[in-house]
């Protein structure tokens, strides 16, 4: 692999919570880049601090100790894509208000700011919709929706929470196809945390493995296996299998 | 039963009960110098005065009168109580200064105003106003406050992350996510408001269903009595109506059914 450009890099950063009857340590010292445009996953078993991992990254929560490094500047509020774990819809916006939202908030006059929004639309595949409101959409459209609002913000990082976590198994399929198509299109450094071992195989280039609570970096997987990738190809399966043997048990 | 048939059953369940109701109401109201109106009764002096003025007012001037008095009161109880419910909700300073007074004042039924308020105000439209408003401004205020409050916190993050400033988070996330919350302090208030203005007509006015109440007390006329109170109910389900469409124009994401 050639040498690429780090985008994001995090420096021995840990959390703890200090909570009136007990200290809660979250994240261990944890140490890792971001390459441009890669996508990378971050595995780990239940309530680990996947999310609030990923809230530090994206200045929604402070580290306890270490530091962050971007590529230039921090990226400020509103320059980040985030896909959160359980969707975060505006229920009042209907799907293009919901996709809109970071060029309104930064001011952008409507005309442009709808033709923006019907391009990432479509690129979810969810033309003819832009006029629903989320509770119309089945929950693998919410997830779209949520993609889409994450990619009008056209950040170059891209962070994803187990974004496809509530979807039932057929859908999650499709879906994890989906981003990988929406990927190869619109090239992004995509940081994707998911607990679910096949999905961490079927989509990243490389997969941090967590260890449970208090959560530090296990090991590293570099996976080089061609894509669209079969679940049941040989050396899928072999990585697999050797990831769920390290795998802490949930908490 | 088939589908069509418990759709049918479903229109009698309502006309069955007014029914039962209004046989049981026939047979109370039975023999002579019985305390309850006949139904017959009642409707006749609805009728009667709806053309023939008490107090120099038919009916409909007195129902009118009371309707202002709640609408000014309620125009002012919205903005101001939504007013102040969103400085509590949003300033912890603005919350720390001003919720101990609101909390001592809160509890106090609006009805235990009335006196001090005909003190202050005379016996003009004023007082009748003062108390409605008491009545339907802190039902607002506790919605509107409360819905701040419980607001999802993944709504105020993804809001963070498109980049909403402050004053963004506040007119692009949180009032709309408060709306649902705002609009059921608002029917609250409607029913405080109307009971409030009953209350104050019935202690001082010359004109509104509260003052038509006390005089057929007065008079002994029971039949008036009871075609207000009917009055008072079915302008209230109007009015609870038009707020129900409200809701479903406002925030069609949580009130209509569509699917
Ligand atoms: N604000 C907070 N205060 C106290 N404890 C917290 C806070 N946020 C998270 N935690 C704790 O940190 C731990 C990790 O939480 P986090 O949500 O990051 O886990 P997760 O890996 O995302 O889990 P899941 O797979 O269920 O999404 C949990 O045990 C949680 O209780
Ligand atoms: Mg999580």
């Amino acid at each position: 692999m050639a040498v690429l450009k780090n985008k994001i890099s995090l420096k021995n950063i840990s959390k703890t919570f200090y909570l009136k009857d007990r200290t809660v340590e979250v994240l261990k010292d944890i140490t890792f880049d971001v390459k441009e445009n890669e996508f990378l996953v971050l595995l780990g078993p239940g309530q680990c601090g996947k999310t609030v991992m990923l809230n530090i990254m994206a200045d929604l929560e402070k580290q306890t100790s270490g530091a962050i490094e971007f590529d230039g500047s921090r990226p400020t509020m509103g320059d980040l894509g985030v896909v959160f774990q359980k969707y975060a819809l505006f229920p009042w916006k209907t799907v293009i208000g919901n996709v809109e939202m970071n060029q309104k908030l930064k001011g952008v006059d409507k005309e442009t700011r709808r033709a923006k929004a019907r391009e990432y639309i479509n690129l979810v595949g969810l033309q003819g919709f832009e006029s629903s409101l989320p509770k119309q959409l089945s929950g693998g459209m919410k997830q779209r929706v949520g993609i889409a609002r994450a990619y009008a913000s056209e950040s170059d990082i891209m962070l994803m929470d187990e974004p496809f976590g509530a979807l039932d198994a057929q859908t999650r399929y499709q879906m994890e196809d989906e981003i990988i198509k929406i990927w190869e299109k619109n090239k992004r450094t995509i940081v994707f945390v998911t607990n679910n071992v096949e999905e961490a195989v079927y989509l990243g280039d490389r997969i941090l493995l967590l260890a449970s609570r208090p959560s530090y970096i296990k090991k590293e997987y570099i996976v080089d296996l061609p894509r669209p990738r079969s679940q049941t190809d040989r050396a899928f399966l072999e990585l697999r299998n050797e990831i769920v043997e390290n795998t802490d048990l949930d908490i | 039963m088939n589908s069509a048939d418990t759709k049918k059953w479903y229109y009698m369940l309502p006309i069955i009960s007014i029914a039962i109701l209004l046989g049981g109401w026939m047979l109370v109201a039975q023999g002579e110098g019985s305390m309850i109106p006949t139904p017959y009764a009642t409707l006749m002096r609805f009728l009667d005065i709806c053309v023939h003025p008490i107090s120099k007012a038919v009916l409909p001037v007195h129902m009118w009168m009371s309707l202002k008095r709640v609408l000014i009161a309620f125009v002012f109880a919205i903005v101001l109580g939504i007013g102040l419910g969103v400085g509590l909700g949003w300033s912890t300073s603005f919350h720390a200064f001003a919720d101990p007074v609101f909390e001592i004042l809160r509890p106090i039924p609006p009805i235990a105003w009335i006196p001090l308020v005909i003190l202050w105000c005379g016996i003009g439209e004023l007082p009748k106003v003062v108390i409605v408003f008491i009545g339907s401004f802190v039902p607002i205020v506790l919605n509107t406050y409360s819905g701040i409050k419980e607001i999802d916190s993944l709504l105020i993050n993804a809001g963070l992350v498109l980049g909403a400033n402050r004053r963004q988070l506040l007119t692009e996330i949180t009032l709309p996510a408060t709306t649902p919350a705002i609009l059921a302090g608002i029917r609250t208030a409607l029913s405080s408001g109307w009971m409030c203005v009953v209350a104050a007509e019935m202690i001082a006015a010359k004109q509104g269903v509260g003052f038509l109440i006390v005089r057929g007390q007065e008079s002994g006329d029971t039949a008036l009595i009871v075609a207000c109170m009917l009055v008072i109910g079915v302008v209230s389900l109007l009015l609870s109506t038009i707020l129900s469409k409200l809701e479903g124009v406002l925030c069609p994401w949580q009130f209509s059914k569509t699917k």
